[in-house]
């Protein structure tokens, strides 16, 4: 008792020679300002001053936050001291924390319910591909069925937190277990699970196990992933991508297209993707050094994009880039590819642009597509320059489409 | 030393030889790991795999092994009945083909390495070999340092409790090493070619 | 004075067999007492105060980082006088800024939800409430403290090396990882991590190995396995998890280690990095990401299973209730240790593995929420009808409770593949398993310290303190992870530096801020516990033997905590730890060390089903009874 009391004041005392500090820091402050803007000359030594400045100001707004709670806590001991030396009834804190969760649950829910509209809007739009539908409605049984669970047992958590706080008068009900109502409870989620799971499946295999057949007639894009760039090729007018082989790079074969495959001399190069509407897209992908991941989140497409392990994912693409402009209420929209694996420095910032046009337009754009083999890597590779507009031939490169 | 202290002690003993087991539980983990790993890696593709004869040099380390096993239960079973001079005796049999095995495993290296099969490969089942045979020469010299404290307490002269109980942690470790590399063996001839 | 002599011996005599020395006396220099201590509470101790530590540090750097993304275009001069070249002009450089959230990660999974919450509660809980006097080893545990010391010391350091630590996330994927040109942290940063990591697995073995051999040896006469307390079921199912992954991990990072430093493929394979062709070939990086997440996925069971088995025994206790179905916490908890060990594909769903395996792997998953859901239901089932003290242990349990549900719910999601597919490695998941994970697991072992300190410490720690800090984390907390999940939902990739390259993520900036506004006030909330916590420990209220009237075994050693635990004989234990309320006793607790023959009013038939000699016993107190009534 002797100590605490002995704390009390030291605190107090402590507490206002803390203020008095805090008062002539700021006015201080308020000093040093103008005369940093006043003269340029001394910025840099006056730069780390602001600095230490600030942040002895946030420290000492935190010790004063300190101060304030300590007082409050005595302030508060003292009180109950005094209530119980009228000998009326201590203060209750367990009745308070049982009110503490209560007020919690519903301040809680609001917040959820807040943050499901709000933020809930802010997310992404509809799916722009055949199979992201399938997963939004995936997505938004599990939300129904998980939001009713979380709610329902979050008002029990809290509901009995607040009802069965502890009183002298009353013991508990002594109830070590009731084997019917654990059944239940294990065969019900069992149950709603199954269904998910077996949903799930269907989805997840449609998805993923395109049939052959369907791979075949897709158009194919090959996305070669490096640090901190997507390399593009399109196929030429035979509607086959030549083979790579990452041995073959060099500065002007940056993917190391492997020009003994005769598929390959005609293959292109982009700076975007730019895919048809509404018809397959099989992308092809590969990482030249460490893993990246191909992701197009408004098409519900990710696939990682593994060093000397080939993958692929194939979907069609529903929404336009412009039908988009226009849903989302944002002219500028563009669909971007991001990387979505943890690849180094830059990989907040590996991007590339994805665009889903008609296929007129898509036609169009693909016959103004340079060819991979452009006339450096002929000269390296010690082919014949080619000489004749090879924009003529892309023309006909849509053979799949 | 009074008898119930030799009771604490031997009470004390029991937790110690679980413990061993946990160990060696663990240690299979490893290797379950690395065996799995090759497994996974193997199947990748067709032109993984280990693609070769496994050299001679296994089979005569895998029969010293065998051996060494042999006489260290010879060991335990003299010093069990009193035999202090056999259990020394087979003590360093067994030591002796322990150290044998290691060389010979290096040994088994060298032929590798003459025969093209190199740690350093593209094709890492192969890599994998020497990933298995190290790991396991790591429990080996472990299993040696055990077997020569075992040796090393049987001339001094205590408790035979304590002798025992030395001899046996060293015995079930050398005969779980044993068991590993019969395992490891096993696993390599049956992924050969 | 006879049976304080008997301790004193039987310790000499694990001391000289550990040292081979011959003396039989043995003092105690503040060496042997606080550094080089064999006993399991000074062990706890030493794990929880290097876990605290090891937390508030990682707790800075996760403010650190959250700084540069509430705040990414604004220069903080006093980040550059913190970090210097990891900051240059008061921006983070966006490589240290993966190395913070490496690090970050690496520590609270590992240094602090791992050794620091199993570290410190299995090594004080288990021969406490099993009767033991000491670890099955006590040299090996003071080994497993001393390895894990030296690991954090090694991480720590990393700190220190021109490039700075590792930062390829604390999944540490090669090639990323394998590849020291790839990024900065991947030099001497990642050989530091490995060798870190190895000796932490190395002291996780030592105290799984012991903490499986004291709980199946050691326990005290009475004690079978189904009296024993829920708190040691989790830690006992926690050291088998640990004890059988672990090693898988050793063997990844053995084949990461060759390819780093030897040259091998095992993970390489076609690598053209800076323009350099690599050698390299036939690797495969999905071979590492098996069997790191064949640890990384029982890892995370690692970390909630001590802190459930908390909860439960602290949720008891305050409920004044037994636990709801003793019996199916524990079939829950087998359950989830077994099925954890087949569920890892379900970090690689979007790896490109064969559709059919990912099918196989997302039932595992969907199932292995079943017994979650069991456990979830019988906490509730406990608090029902209960009459609940709220100790600031039970309102971190009960907090643990809540996310729980939150985080394990939005599991439900990412375990199905297809979903899967749109959320991976989005904010989502950075959402579900800190709630799931992080924040329960934290909270479980919040909840421990507050209810064992004074077993720990023979003080109190202060309750009104306790409020406060419970309240600001369990609503920072919510209020940090809750908005994540919707940033996910628009495909905010996790690990990002920034968020201003993309248009479409501008949109979340002012949430980012107010995210990181609300970690900085949890991070505060932070200094109410570390004030009462050492404040406590030496001038806290003193405590008694049983401040919380519990029934478990660690209640009736002396407050002293001597070495050996108990003075005289280990107590036998006659009943499970949860007789609280019984009906027909007079107080609302009966401890494990009591029999049922001083308690023939509140017996009921289902406690004599493995004890004959009772029953009959009762069967006559009840005739006796009857009799006398009439
Ligand atoms: C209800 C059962 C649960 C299910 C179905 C589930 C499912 C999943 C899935 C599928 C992922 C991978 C997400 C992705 O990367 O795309 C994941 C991530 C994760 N889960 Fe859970 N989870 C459950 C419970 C838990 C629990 C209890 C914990 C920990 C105590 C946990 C910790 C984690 C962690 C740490 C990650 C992220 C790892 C990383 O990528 O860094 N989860 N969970
Ligand atoms: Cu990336
Ligand atoms: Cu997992």
């Amino acid at each position: 008792m002797k100590f605490n009391k002995s704390f009390c004041t030291k605190i107090f005392i402590s507490g206002i020679g803390l203020l008095m500090l805090l008062i002539s820091n700021i006015t201080l402050a308020q000093d040093s300002t103008p005369a940093s803007v006043n003269s340029p000359t001394i910025e840099v030594s006056s730069a780390s001053d602001t600095m230490w400045l600030g942040i002895s100001y946030n420290v000492l707004i935190f010790l004063l936050v300190c101060i304030i709670i300590a007082v409050v806590g005595r302030i508060l001991k003292i009180y109950d001291l005094t209530l119980q030396m009228q000998s009326k009834k201590a203060m209750d804190w367990n009745k308070i924390m049982s009110f503490g969760f209560g007020l919690f649950l519903i301040v809680g829910l609001y917040g959820a319910y807040w943050e499901y509209t709000v933020q809930g809007s802010m997310i992404l739009p509809d799916a722009a591909s055949k199979h992201g539908v399938a997963i939004d409605e995936m997505f938004n049984a599990t939300l129904i069925i998980t939001t009713i669970v979380f709610v329902g047992t979050q008002i029990m958590l809290f509901g009995f937190a607040f009802i069965y706080r502890g009183s002298q008068l009353r013991k508990a009900h002594f109830l070590p277990h009731n084997n019917t109502i654990e059944k239940l409870w294990t065969i019900v989620p069992a149950i709603v699970l199954t269904i998910l799971v077996v949903f799930g499946s269907l989805t997840w295999k449609s998805i993923m196990d395109v049939p052959v057949s369907e791979q075949k007639s897709a158009l194919n894009v090959d996305v070669t992933a490096h640090q901190f760039a997507w390399e593009v090729r399109y196929p030429g007018k035979d509607g086959k991508l030549g083979l790579k082989n990452s041995k073959l790079y060099s500065s002007n074969n940056k993917v190391g297209v492997d020009f003994k495959d005769k598929n390959s001399y005609d293959d292109l190069t982009a700076d975007e993707i730019v895919v048809p509407v509404d018809k397959p897209v099989r992308v092809n992908l590969i990482a030249q050094d460490v893993i990246h991941s191909f992701y197009l989140p408004w098409f519900r497409v990710q696939i990682n994009a593994v060093p000397g392990l080939p993958t692929f994912f194939q979907f069609t693409p529903t929404i336009t880039t412009d039908a988009m402009r226009t849903k989302t209420d944002n002219p500028n929209f563009e669909y971007k590819l991001y990387c979505n694996k943890i690849c180094g420095g830059n990989h907040f910032n590996m991007q590339k642009v994805f665009r889903v046009v008609s296929v007129a337009e898509y036609r169009d754009w693909l016959s103004k597509q340079k060819p991979y083999l452009n006339d450096q890597l002929r000269k390296e590779l010690k082919m014949a320059v080619q000489t004749e507009n090879s924009a003529n031939k892309n023309k006909l490169a849509f053979n799949k489409i | 030393m009074n008898q119930s202290a030799v009771d604490k002690e031997k009470i004390n003993f029991q937790p110690k030889k679980f413990n061993l087991w946990l160990f060696m539980i663990t240690s299979f983990m490893l290797f379950a790991a690395f065996t799995s790993g090759f497994i996974v890696y193997t199947q990748g593709s067709a032109d993984k795999g280990i693609k070769i004869i496994l050299p001679h040099a296994f089979i005569y380390s895998t029969i010293v092994i065998v051996l060494s096993s042999f006489t260290m239960y010879l060991s335990f079973r003299s010093a069990k009945r009193l035999q202090f001079d056999k259990q020394k005796q087979f003590l360093w049999f067994t030591l002796i083909l322990g150290v044998g095995f290691f060389f010979l495993q290096f040994y088994a290296w060298t032929v590798l390495v003459k025969m093209g099969v190199y740690l350093i490969n593209p094709n890492a089942s192969q890599s994998f070999i020497y990933i298995f045979t190290g790991v396991h020469l790591v429990h080996i010299i472990a299993g040696i340092i055990l077997l020569i404290n075992s040796l090393v307490g049987s001339y001094k002269n205590s408790p035979q409790v304590k002798n025992l109980f030395r001899l046996e942690m060293a015995s079930i470790f050398w005969h779980f090493v044993d068991i590993l590399w019969i395992y490891l063996y096993v696993f390599l001839l049956l992924n050969q070619q | 004075m006879e049976t304080a002599l008997i301790v004193n011996n039987s310790a000499s005599v694990h001391r000289q067999e550990v040292n081979g020395h011959d003396e039989h006396h043995h003092h105690e220099t503040f060496l042997t007492k606080y550094v080089f201590s064999q006993d399991h509470k000074m062990i706890a101790k030493q794990f929880l105060i290097t876990g605290i530590i090891m937390g508030v540090i990682a707790m800075i750097l996760s403010v650190l980082f959250r700084i540069q993304l509430a705040y990414p275009n604004t220069a903080f001069p006093f980040l550059q006088t913190l970090l210097g070249r990891f900051a240059p002009e008061g921006r983070l450089d966006p490589n240290f800024y993966l190395s913070l959230v490496t690090i970050h990660g690496t520590i609270m999974v590992f240094f602090v939800l791992t050794a620091g919450l199993s570290g410190t509660f299995s090594n004080l809980l288990i021969p406490l409430q099993l009767g033991a006097r000491d670890m099955a080893s006590p040299f090996l545990n003071m080994l497993s403290y001393w390895f894990f010391f030296t690991a954090c010391v090694i991480m720590l350091s990393s700190f220190f090396v021109q490039k700075g630590p590792a930062s390829g996330g604390w999944t540490i994927y090669p090639p990323l990882s394998a590849l020291p040109k790839a990024m900065p942290g991947s030099e001497m940063g990642m050989s530091l991590w490995l060798a870190s990591m190895v000796l932490f697995v190395a002291s996780q073995l030592m105290g799984g190995i012991n903490y499986i051999s004291t709980v199946l040896n050691m326990r005290t006469k009475g004690m079978d396995l189904w009296k024993m307390p829920l708190t040691i079921w989790g830690f006992f199912l926690t050291a088998i998890l640990g004890v059988l992954s672990f090693p898988v991990l050793v063997a990844g990072v053995v084949l990461l280690v060759f390819d780093r430093s030897m040259g091998t493929s095992f993970y390489l394979s076609d690598i053209v990095l800076n323009g350099a062709v690599l050698p390299n070939e036939g690797g495969s990086p999905i071979l590492f990401e098996h069997l790191f997440w064949f640890l990384g996925h029982p890892e995370v069971y690692i970390v909630i299973m001590p802190a459930m088995g908390i909860a439960s025994e602290v949720m008891a206790v305050n409920s004044r209730k037994p636990i709801f179905g003793y019996h199916a916490m524990v079939y829950s908890l087998i359950g989830i240790t077994v099925l954890s060990f087949i569920v890892w594909g379900h970090h690689m769903f979007v790896t490109g593995m064969n559709p059919f395996i990912g099918g196989v792997f997302m039932i595992t998953t969907l199932i292995i929420a079943v017994p979650s859901a069991v456990k979830t239901f019988n906490w509730l089932a406990t608090l029902w009808r209960g009459n609940i003290r709220f100790t600031p242990a039970m309102m971190f349990a009960i907090g643990l409770v809540s996310f729980f549900i939150s985080g394990g719910l939005t599991g439900i999601f990412l375990g199905n593949a297809a979903l899967d597919i749109n959320l991976h490695d989005t904010y989502f998941v950075v959402a579900h398993f800190h709630l799931v994970m992080g924040s329960a697991a934290i909270f479980g072992m919040l909840a421990g310290v507050y209810h064992w300190f004074p077993k720990m410490f023979g003080r109190l720690m202060d309750e009104k303190l306790g409020y406060l800090h419970f309240w600001l984390t369990f609503i920072g907390a919510y209020l940090v992870f809750f908005p994540m999940h919707f940033m996910g939902l628009d495909g905010v990739p996790r690990r990002y530096y920034a968020f201003t390259e993309f248009e479409s993520m501008k949109q979340w900036l002012s949430v980012n801020t107010f995210i990181t506004w609300a970690a900085i006030m949890s991070a505060l909330a932070q200094v109410a516990f570390l004030f009462n916590f050492f404040y406590s420990i030496f001038y806290g209220k003193k405590a008694t033997q049983n401040p919380w009237n519990a029934n478990t075994l660690e209640w009736t050693t002396p407050v002293e905590r001597i070495h050996g635990n108990w003075p005289g004989e280990i107590p036998t234990v006659y009943r499970w730890s949860y007789d609280y309320s019984k009906p027909g006793h007079d107080q609302d607790f009966i401890p494990q060390t009591v029999p049922f023959s001083q308690t023939m009013t509140s017996n009921l038939p289902h406690d004599f089903e493995d004890d004959p000699d009772v029953e009959k016993l009762q069967t006559e107190w009840l005739k006796q009874n009857s009799q006398e009534v009439k």
